[in-house]
C-alpha cells in the first residue's frame, strides 16, 4: 500500500479534522468522535433538513455538499464502511428545523438498514423524515429492477436539486417528490481501468491486468458487466454512453445534464477527450446540454477510471439545477 | 413485564451469552464471517452498562435498548435484534407495565419489522423462522416461565424441521446442498437467548 497517512485508523478522523480547518464556515462537527458534519447555520427554522450519509472514500460526495442550497447534514463512516444507526440519527437531529429531514443517499443494503432505523429512532422525538435513495448505476441492475441499483455520482445532482427545492422553503413532501424525480431522472455508467486500497484493509480491493479495463465497475470495486482489453477513449465512451442510451432513450430536443466524472486518479486533461466525444454525439442528435460538470465529483479513492452520468431535465429540474448553491466543491 | 424485567434479562444475557460466544463465532464462521458471537456478546455488555439509567416507561426502555445495541454492532443479525426491539418499543411506549400475555403479540410486531428491514422470508431459514415459531408457542401463556420453556422446545423444533432444507437468504445461500444438514446460526443464537432467560 503506497499512501500518504499516519495511522490507518486516524484515515477519516483527520480527514475530518482537515476538511473542517480548512472551511469552517461550511463545517463543523457533532455527535460520537465528530463524525456528523453539519452545516453551522443548521437546524434552519422552517427549513426542510437534508441528510446523507455513508462510508468515507469519495470525497467529495458526500460530506463534501454540505452548504447553502445543499444538504445539511452527513454522517460519516470509515473507508467504505456504513456510519451506524445512531450517527445518522444524530445527522437527522442536527437537520431538523422543525419542517421534516429528508434522507436522501446511495442505494446500498447496510446503508438503507441503518438510515431506515435512524428514522424510526428519531419517530420517537416527534421528528418526521422521509427518504430518497438514489439508484442511478445502470450496470448494477437492468431498468424493470431499478429498484436494486447501487446508488453512483448522480448523488450530486440529487443533492443539488433537492437542495435548491428545499431553500425555496417547499414542504417536505415537495422536497421529497423533486428529490425522487431527480433520482428517476439520473442514469449513470463506470469504467474502471485500475483497483484501489481501503486502508484498513492494506490491499487492492481487486485485481485487474495492466492493460484490461472493467466497464460498469462500481465505485466499492463492485463486479461491473464487462472486462475486457483497455480500449481508446473514444470507443470507451461510445460503449458508456450506448449503455446509458439504451436505459434512457433521448430525442431531438431534450435537455440533459452531463457529468464526466473522474473515479479518483484519472486526470481531468482525459475527463475532457471524453466530454468532447459525448457532447459532439448528444449535439448530432439534437439533444441540449445545460451545465456539465466536469471533476472529480464523487471517487473510489484513487481508482483510476470514470463515469458518466446523465440527468434529463424538465423545466422544473433545470431551473432547480442552476439555481445558487455554496459549498467548497460546488458553485453556482 | 416492567424495567426491572429488562434489567434482570439484561445481566443474565451478558453474564450467560459470554459463555455461548465462542460456540456461535464458530457456526457463523462455517456459513459467513463468524463475528456473530462476538456480536452479541458485546451488544449485551453495553446493555448491562446502561441497564441502571433505563426509564420505567417500557417502551422508552426498550428504545434504549435497541439503540445501545446499535451502537456497539453494525452486523446485520445485531441490527436486525436492535429493528425487533424498536418494533415493541412503540408498541409498549407510554406503558410502565406490559402483561406477559402479550408477548406473542410484540412478536410478531418484532417479526414483521425484522422481515420488512432485512427482506427476508418465513421459509428462508433464518432466526425469523424460530421467532415465529416461539410466538405461536408462547399464544396464551401468562407466565414467564412457561413462556420460555415453550419457546425452547419450539426453536428445537424449528431447527429440525430445517435441517434437510437450504439456506435462501444471506451469504450461507451459497452452500447450495452442503449448508442441508447446518442449523442456521441465528436460530441457534436465539436458542442461546432465550435459555439465558431461565
Amino acid at each position: 500500500m503506497k499512501k500518504i497517512l499516519n495511522r490507518t485508523e486516524d484515515y477519516v478522523l483527520e480527514m475530518l479534522e482537515g476538511l473542517c480547518s480548512a472551511h469552517p464556515a461550511y463545517f463543523k462537527r457533532r455527535g460520537a468522535e465528530g463524525r456528523v458534519l453539519v452545516r453551522p447555520e443548521a437546524p434552519i427554522a422552517g427549513k426542510v433538513g437534508i441528510v446523507t450519509g455513508g462510508g468515507s472514500g469519495h470525497l467529495p460526495v458526500f460530506t463534501g455538499y454540505l452548504g447553502p442550497g445543499l444538504l445539511d447534514a452527513c454522517a460519516v463512516g470509515e473507508v467504505f464502511a456504513s456510519p451506524g444507526v445512531e450517527l445518522m440519527a444524530e445527522a437527522i437531529r442536527a437537520a431538523n428545523g422543525g419542517a421534516g429531514v429528508l434522507r436522501l443517499y446511495g442505494n446500498y443494503g447496510g446503508d438503507v438498514m441503518n438510515f431506515d432505523m435512524a428514522g424510526e429512532t428519531v419517530e420517537f422525538e416527534d421528528i418526521r423524515t422521509t427518504t430518497v435513495l438514489v439508484a442511478d448505476d445502470v450496470a448494477s441492475a437492468g431498468p424493470a429492477e431499478r429498484e436494486k441499483r447501487r446508488g453512483v455520482a448522480g448523488m450530486v445532482y440529487c443533492f443539488k436539486i433537492a437542495g435548491a427545492k428545499a431553500a425555496t422553503m417547499a414542504s417536505l413532501e415537495d422536497v421529497t417528490a423533486v428529490a425522487q424525480k431527480a433520482a428517476d431522472n439520473c442514469h449513470t455508467v463506470g469504467v474502471a481501468l485500475t483497483p484501489c486500497t481501503v486502508p484498513a484493509a492494506g490491499r487492492p480491493t481487486f485485481t485487474i491486468g495492466e492493460t484490461e479495463m472493467e466497464i460498469g465497475m462500481g465505485i466499492h470495486g463492485e463486479p461491473g458487466v464487462r472486462r475486457g482489453p483497455l480500449r481508446t477513449a473514444d470507443e470507451i465512451t461510445g460503449e458508456m454512453l450506448k449503455m446509458l442510451l439504451a436505459d434512457m432513450p433521448l430525442k431531438s430536443g431534450d435537455r440533459v445534464s452531463v457529468l464526466v466524472n473522474s473515479l479518483g486518479a484519472t486526470p481531468l486533461e482525459e475527463l475532457y477527450i471524453c466530454y468532447r466525444y459525448v457532447a459532439r454525439e448528444l449535439a448530432a442528435k439534437g439533444v441540449d446540454i445545460i451545465a456539465p460538470l466536469i471533476g472529480r465529483y464523487a471517487t473510489s479513492m484513487e481508482m483510476t477510471g470514470m463515469s458518466l452520468t446523465f440527468c434529463k431535465l424538465d423545466t422544473e429540474l433545470e431551473a432547480l439545477l442552476l439555481a445558487p448553491c455554496d459549498c467548497p466543491f460546488l458553485r453556482c | 413485564m416492567t424495567t426491572n424485567s429488562i434489567r434482570w434479562a439484561i445481566s443474565s444475557l451478558k453474564e450467560k451469552m459470554d459463555g455461548a460466544a465462542s460456540e456461535l463465532n464458530k457456526l457463523d464462521g462455517a456459513l459467513g464471517d463468524g463475528d456473530l458471537g462476538v456480536t452479541l456478546s458485546q451488544g449485551f455488555r453495553h446493555l448491562q452498562d446502561d441497564a441502571p439509567n433505563l426509564p420505567d416507561d417500557v417502551g422508552m426502555a426498550l428504545l434504549q435498548c435497541a439503540q445501545a445495541f446499535t451502537r456497539v454492532t453494525a452486523s446485520t443479525y445485531g441490527t436486525l435484534l436492535a429493528t425487533g426491539m424498536m418494533a415493541a418499543a412503540k408498541a409498549t411506549r407510554g406503558q410502565n407495565a406490559v402483561p406477559w400475555t402479550e408477548i406473542p403479540q410484540l412478536l410478531g410486531a418484532a417479526l414483521k419489522s425484522m422481515s420488512d428491514r432485512g427482506k427476508g422470508q418465513l421459509g428462508d431459514k433464518t432466526v425469523l423462522d424460530a421467532l415465529n415459531a416461539v410466538r405461536l408457542a408462547t399464544e396464551g401463556l401468562d407466565e414467564p416461565a412457561a413462556q420460555v420453556k415453550a419457546a425452547i422446545q419450539a426453536v428445537d423444533q424449528t431447527m429440525a424441521d430445517f435441517r434437510g432444507h437450504p439456506f435462501r437468504r444471506g451469504r450461507a445461500r451459497i452452500f447450495g446442498d452442503k449448508g442441508l444438514e447446518l442449523d442456521d446460526p441465528g436460530m441457534v443464537a436465539l436458542k442461546r437467548i432465550i435459555q439465558s432467560l431461565i
